[in-house]
């Protein structure tokens, strides 16, 4: 009787179970799409937020700059700062030109050396000062093979015998 | 009861499910409507922008690693039209701040200005610019202003509209800069508005040091940012030049121009063993950041390196070349005794000495000691015209000596053949005249004589840095004209004839080798101005030699005469020289190498 009883009462229950199971499998769906959707928006909108910083940084995307604003060395874009730096270079430059060097020697009470004043002195190993040398010479780059690690020279089944071996070695050296 | 509402459901069914329908037709039919295609189209504009890189032009230095040219902000100062509020204002703070500039001002650059943004604005475009080369200076000018029209009050302004300084924005760029000003200025050339490089090493080395400008779109496509190019800078420069002596020797120039009253004239100095010039003064000389200035220094296109770019008789500095062909072809040797009768016939001439006097009796020292044109003459005479000017081609006298700098001469030597070639040349070229010779030929020529007959190519640039590397090109032997023995012979024979002509070429503790020159200057009929050129080449320490110097000056006027005014101006270059290359004297350095 009770089985009948429950039988009947899970017949009457049925269609309403089913329901819910489609709303439960279909919100499922839409809670993983909305997630997956969420995480791609995230990624999304983060990859467009680094592309567009990357390219304030090389250039200066607009162009021009506005009178009311200054721009700061902390953002400006690479083309700016090497023109910065040049600029920098050729102050200094002007710092250090030889008519400015020469007045400063003067005003310290310098002045030039006649050739009977000087005195030579030979110091064993001097090396006179060479032209400036501002960037290396180009020079053929030759990777040498003992420069490889063994790992990338020896085949796969002969690195993994290797390794046994050398965990068994080391399992052999354990003293109780 | 569920019948009755079937219909009902089965209604709103097919009305969600037209509009749905409808919904889907139109998300598939929209995209290719002409107006869908016209807002893709106005999108595409976005998308991308226009960006003209201009990459620093590349730096020179000296030998040192001193900066000789560089590069500095200045500003490209432009409206954005739509943003513009008040043309007016613009024009009014641009021409007053701009008023002292040299490009700006004049008294219609206000109305200049407001002509410019009218057509601007009339053409549609976004962007037009009103100025540029605007120094830092006058841009913070530029921004008071701004800030000042900013804080007015918000009244009303009537018809004038209210004044502002929107709208007008900013770019930075680069110009050439040269901090140590006319130093070197005949060396370096220099860069012009355009940015194009103009005589010597900015013009040579134009295409080097420029990098490419290159103008891309540059996307605004966040995702595509790895497609922004990569831009070609240009190469840096080091030359062989050292500012100390650079800086040496054009104060030398400059005095002797002041004192000898001449109009113009050049120091060269050489390492012979090298090539590398270490000093190249030049008069006139200007500072090549005020380049507009040009035509008052150089009017009428003179040369603006007279060291390479000017043609002229050498004068008895030639009898170096025509001794030294003469002793390394046999046809005379040292003690050779030609007795000077005052006059030497040679092709329908006569040839006659400085002085129109008879020597007598001299041996090639006593010659080139007395700068004797006949004998000289004779000499020439004695190798034949054919092993004459094949001994001068091979000196490179009438050819460029392939020196890396702008606008060099070739000058010229007229070989038998030649229509206007008479055998009398012969007599003349032997001591400098009817010849043409740039300074830079006389010195590349003698190199020869100081470096064991080995001639050696004259150049400025050391090494050129360029992708992160430093390439030192290897200096050049262009020819061995003569013999190492018959350099040495010549040597001690001009050094001897110094000496015992206590010229004032001679400096206290260095033996030095030379010889003055004198030329006169031919016109359209004949040598007829009184004026001459005069000259001293020398070099130094004889045993040993690390320079070689040119002395040129053009039309003195305290006296005509080469030992007069050139000998002692090459004095006071060495004395300068031997301190700054740091060269001990000759006992020293015999002391030194005998320990």
């Amino acid at each position: 009787m009770d089985n009948v009883q429950r039988m009947t009462q899970a017949y009457s229950q049925a269609p309403w179970r089913k329901q819910v199971q489609i709303i439960g499998i279909f919100l499922l769906a839409l809670v993983t799409t909305a997630i997956v959707a969420g995480i791609y928006l995230n990624i999304t909108a983060r990859t467009t937020t680094m592309g567009r910083e990357i390219q304030e940084m090389q250039i200066l995307v607009y162009g021009y700059h506005s009178l009311f604003t200054t721009p700061q060395s902390g953002n400006m874009p690479v083309e700016e700062l090497r023109q910065d730096i040049a600029n920098l270079q050729a102050q200094l430059a002007y710092l250090t030109s030889y008519e400015v060097m020469d007045a400063r020697a003067r005003s310290l009470g310098f002045r030039p050396t006649e050739p009977d004043e000087m005195v030579y002195l030979e110091i064993e190993g001097y090396v006179a000062p060479q032209p400036v040398t501002l960037a290396p010479p180009p020079s053929p780059v030759v990777v040498s093979a003992a420069g490889v690690s063994d790992e990338f020279n020896e085949p796969l089944f002969s690195w993994l015998a290797d390794q046994i071996e050398q965990t068994a070695r080391l399992f052999g050296e354990v003293k109780p | 009861m569920k019948n009755e509402h079937t219909w009902r459901y089965t209604m709103l069914g097919v009305l969600f499910g037209l509009i749905g329908f409808m919904i889907i037709v139109q998300v598939f039919r929209l995209p290719y409507t002409p107006q869908a295609e016209a807002i893709v189209n106005e999108g595409k504009l976005y998308e991308r922008t226009w960006h003209i890189y201009y990459p620093p032009r590349g730096q020179i230095y000296d030998r040192w690693g001193s900066l000789l040219a560089g590069n500095t902000l200045v500003y490209e100062v432009g409206v954005q039209v739509g943003a513009l509020q008040n043309a007016e204002t613009v024009a009014f703070a641009l021409a007053r701040v701009l008023s002292t500039h040299p490009e700006y001002n004049y008294a219609d650059f206000y109305t200049d200005l407001l002509d410019v943004m009218e057509a601007a604005e009339e053409s549609g475009r976004a962007y037009t610019q009103l100025a540029d080369f605007v120094t830092p200076e006058e841009l913070a000018q530029l921004k008071q202003w701004a800030e000042s029209y900013d804080d007015l009050p918000a009244v009303p302004y009537g018809d004038t509209k209210q004044p502002s300084l929107v709208g007008l924005v900013y770019r930075p760029r680069l110009k050439r800069v040269y901090p140590e000003e006319a130093l070197a200025a005949n060396i370096l050339g220099f860069v012009n508005r355009d940015g194009d490089g103009l005589f010597g090493v900015e013009q040579q080395f134009n295409n080097l040091l420029a990098g490419t400008p290159t103008g891309v779109w540059m996307t605004l496509d966040p995702y595509r940012v790895d497609e922004i190019p990569e831009m070609e800078e240009g190469s840096d420069l080091v030359l062989t030049i050292d500012r100390e002596i650079q800086a040496a020797v054009e104060h030398v120039l400059d005095n002797a121009l002041e004192t000898s009253g001449a109009e113009g004239g050049t120091i060269l100095v050489m390492d012979p063993n090298t090539g590398e010039i270490l000093a190249m003064a030049s008069w006139p000389r200007m500072d090549p950041n005020v380049y507009w200035d040009y035509a008052k220094f150089f009017p009428e296109n003179q040369p603006y390196n007279r060291a390479v770019s000017t043609e002229y008789e050498p004068g008895s500095v030639f009898k170096v070349l025509t001794m030294a062909a003469a002793l390394d072809s046999g046809a005379v040797t040292p003690d050779t005794v030609f007795t000077d009768t005052g006059m030497f016939q040679i092709g329908g001439i006569y040839i006659y000495n400085w002085n129109y006097g008879a020597w007598g009796p001299q041996d090639m020292g006593g010659c080139m000691q007395h700068s004797l044109n006949v004998c000289l003459a004779w000499v020439a005479s004695q190798m034949g015209a054919t092993n004459f000017y094949e001994y001068m081609q091979a000196f490179g006298i009438g050819h460029r000596t392939g020196i890396d700098l702008a606008a060099e001469a070739y000058g010229r030597l007229k070989l038998p053949g030649d229509s206007d070639w008479y055998e009398a040349d012969l007599g003349t070229n032997s001591f400098g005249q009817g010849v043409a010779v740039t300074p830079v030929q006389m010195l590349a020529a003698i190199s020869a004589l100081a470096n064991e007959g080995e001639m050696v190519m004259p150049h400025v640039v050391r090494s050129i840095v360029r992708d992160g590397y430093q390439y030192n090109p290897a200096p050049q032997v262009v020819g061995m004209p003569i013999s190492a023995e018959t350099a040495r012979i010549l040597s001690e024979m001009l050094a001897d004839s110094l000496e015992e002509e206590a010229s004032d070429a001679l400096i206290e503790g260095y033996r030095v080798a030379g010889k003055t020159g004198t030329a006169e200057i031919p016109g359209p009929f004949g040598y007829e101005s009184d004026l001459t050129n005069a000259s001293f080449v020398g070099w130094g320490p004889v045993e040993d030699p690390q320079f070689l110097v040119y002395v040129w000056l053009e039309k003195p006027t305290s006296s005509p005469w080469g030992s007069v005014v050139a000998a002692p101006v090459f004095r006071q270059v060495v004395e300068q020289l031997v301190v700054l290359m740091d060269l001990p004297p000759d006992a020293v350095r015999a002391m030194m190498g005998s320990e």
